[in-house]
């Protein structure tokens, strides 16, 4: 197989590249996430998730049952902020990363 | 924006779980992000077979008609070009038209997100050109361009047999069908047949070594056992299974299955097509992969267990209804997807991944 073979088309991850983190001890696409963009462009890793597993799977051997999905965060597509920002005082904001943090005087703790 | 039932996306399974809850007198809201309703069965010309009564084979694309032509006579308020994109911490869903969000919160929600495509990895594969087979079969159906002048396909399901001879019909030349196992894998072999007839060639145990041109494919070498040829096309089109789209619930912190013939990740549900997630529901190939008929049952199934616990049907009516679908459903549905169905259906209570949604 010809590991140069991209994995990841919206981040230009190769197999490769994941096979490099996998032997670094990356178990999840999250992990690989984490290490190597794989799975933030465009896209938010709907073309790659699979395609990640089974490098994953080959690799480790790991089966494809036992490799979680990766995160799946708000907004579930991409989105223009000012559309996301818009009247949105009548209700709480949308579920996201920011929930995550824990604010003091307008500021992160 | 509040309603009794929230359905997200208007393909077949979720326009048929409208119009069940609609004709109980349920106020139903349908949403959709394309601007059309029907779903993938837009762009799909084949006839379709084995759907339940009281349909009749028809065409894909006819049978989207059929389905709008239903919903439109109750007064279901449907908004298209409307797509969720989150879900608010008191329960409401996100919607955006594009210019506004704005809160929609439903009493019961039976998403019917459909299916989308898997990619196959091979060098130079994200060259302009090579593209999945369902995308082609929208570019030639639905948006009526062709996409190229000759093609290798890789893959031999029913579902690529099917679209290779739409795309043969508007003069597509197919040079070869490559399958990576060692047999054809489509079920309907006269489809198979017909295309041996006309010459094309099949290769089994076989892959694509690597794809070349500059700005588009030019040329793919392809591998078999003994042997490396080359072929020179202008499309390389793949088909490597479908998998229920899921993301949607994984916001709504629905629990997940594994089941390699429903197409991998698949939401948890009970006999109900209940999902872990009391008010949240479930119909279509977002159910596991399945033929059309058992796609609309799915949807009618869901719509009943709605009936039910939002008391416009009685107990022992919405158990009879869903009793004679079930049956139904097994009859429609290939006996190894069914039984993996059950099977799925049967670990409802021990899920493999829960609790995922962190924030
Ligand atoms: C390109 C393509 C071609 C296909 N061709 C065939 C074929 O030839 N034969 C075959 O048997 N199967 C085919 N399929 C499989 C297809 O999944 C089924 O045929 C059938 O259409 C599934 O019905 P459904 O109601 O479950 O979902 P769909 O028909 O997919 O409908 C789901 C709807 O949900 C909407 N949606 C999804 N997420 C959101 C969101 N967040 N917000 C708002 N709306 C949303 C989508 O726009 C879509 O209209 C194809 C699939 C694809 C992707
Ligand atoms: S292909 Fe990986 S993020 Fe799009």
């Amino acid at each position: 197989m010809d590991k140069t073979k991209i994995i990841c088309r919206c981040e230009e991850i190769s197999y490769e590249e994941i096979e490099e983190v996998v032997g670094h001890g990356a178990k999840t696409f999250d992990d690989i996430k984490r290490l190597t963009r794989c799975g933030m462009g465009p896209c938010q890793a709907k073309t790659c998730t699979n395609l990640v597993a089974m490098v994953i799977h080959e690799q480790t051997g790991t089966p494809l049952s036992e490799i979680p999905l990766p995160r799946i965060r708000m907004p579930l597509s991409p989105i223009k902020l000012e559309t996301l920002a818009t009247n949105s005082t009548t209700f709480s904001t949308v579920k996201s990363v920011l929930d995550e943090l824990e604010l003091e005087e307008g500021r992160v703790k | 924006m509040d309603t009794d039932v929230l359905i997200i996306g208007a393909g077949p399974a979720g326009i048929v779980a409208a119009i069940e809850t609609a004709s109980k007198g349920l106020n139903v809201t349908i949403i959709d992000e394309s601007n059309l309703l029907g779903g993938q069965l837009r762009q799909q010309t084949q006839m379709l077979q084995s759907l339940p009564s009281p349909y009749q084979s028809m065409r894909g694309f006819e049978l989207a008609q059929d389905l709008t032509n239903q919903l439109t006579q109750f007064p279901i308020r449907y908004l298209l070009e409307h797509r969720i994109i989150g879900i608010y911490a008191n329960g409401s869903l996100g919607i955006t038209d594009e210019l506004n969000v704005f809160p929609i919160m439903a009493k019961k929600i039976i998403v019917a997100t459909g299916a989308t495509e898997n990619a196959i990895s091979f060098p130079k594969w994200t060259l302009p050109g090579i593209m999945t087979i369902g995308a082609a079969q929208t570019l030639v159906n639905r948006d009526f361009v062709i996409p190229g002048k000759s093609a290798v396909i890789v893959g031999s399901t029913d579902f690529a047999m099917d679209i290779i001879h739409q795309l043969i019909d508007v003069g597509i030349n197919i040079k070869g069908i490559i399958e990576q196992q060692p047999t054809i894998q489509a079920r309907e072999m006269k489809k198979v047949n017909e295309l041996y007839d006309i010459g094309l060639p099949f290769y089994v145990n076989a892959s694509i070594k690597e794809a070349r041109g500059i700005g588009e494919v030019k040329e793919v070498d392809i591998q078999l056992q003994d042997r490396v040829f080359t072929e020179y096309v202008d499309l390389v089109l793949v088909d490597g299974g479908r998998s229920p789209i899921l993301d949607l619930f994984y916001q709504l912190n629905c629990s997940f299955g594994f089941g390699d013939k429903l197409g991998g990740w698949v939401p948890s549900y009970n006999q109900s097509f209940q999902t872990s997630v009391n008010d949240v529901f479930i119909a279509g190939n977002a159910t596991g992969i399945s033929v059309h008929g058992a796609l609309l049952i799915t949807g009618k199934i869901a719509a009943t267990s709605v009936c039910e616990e939002l008391e416009v049907l009685s107990r022992e009516e919405a158990e009879k209804q869903s009793a004679e679908l079930w049956k139904e459903l097994e009859s429609r549905e290939y006996t190894d997807v069914f039984q993996e169905r059950i099977k799925h259906i049967e670990s409802y209570k021990s899920p493999m991944l829960k609790n995922q949604f962190i924030s």
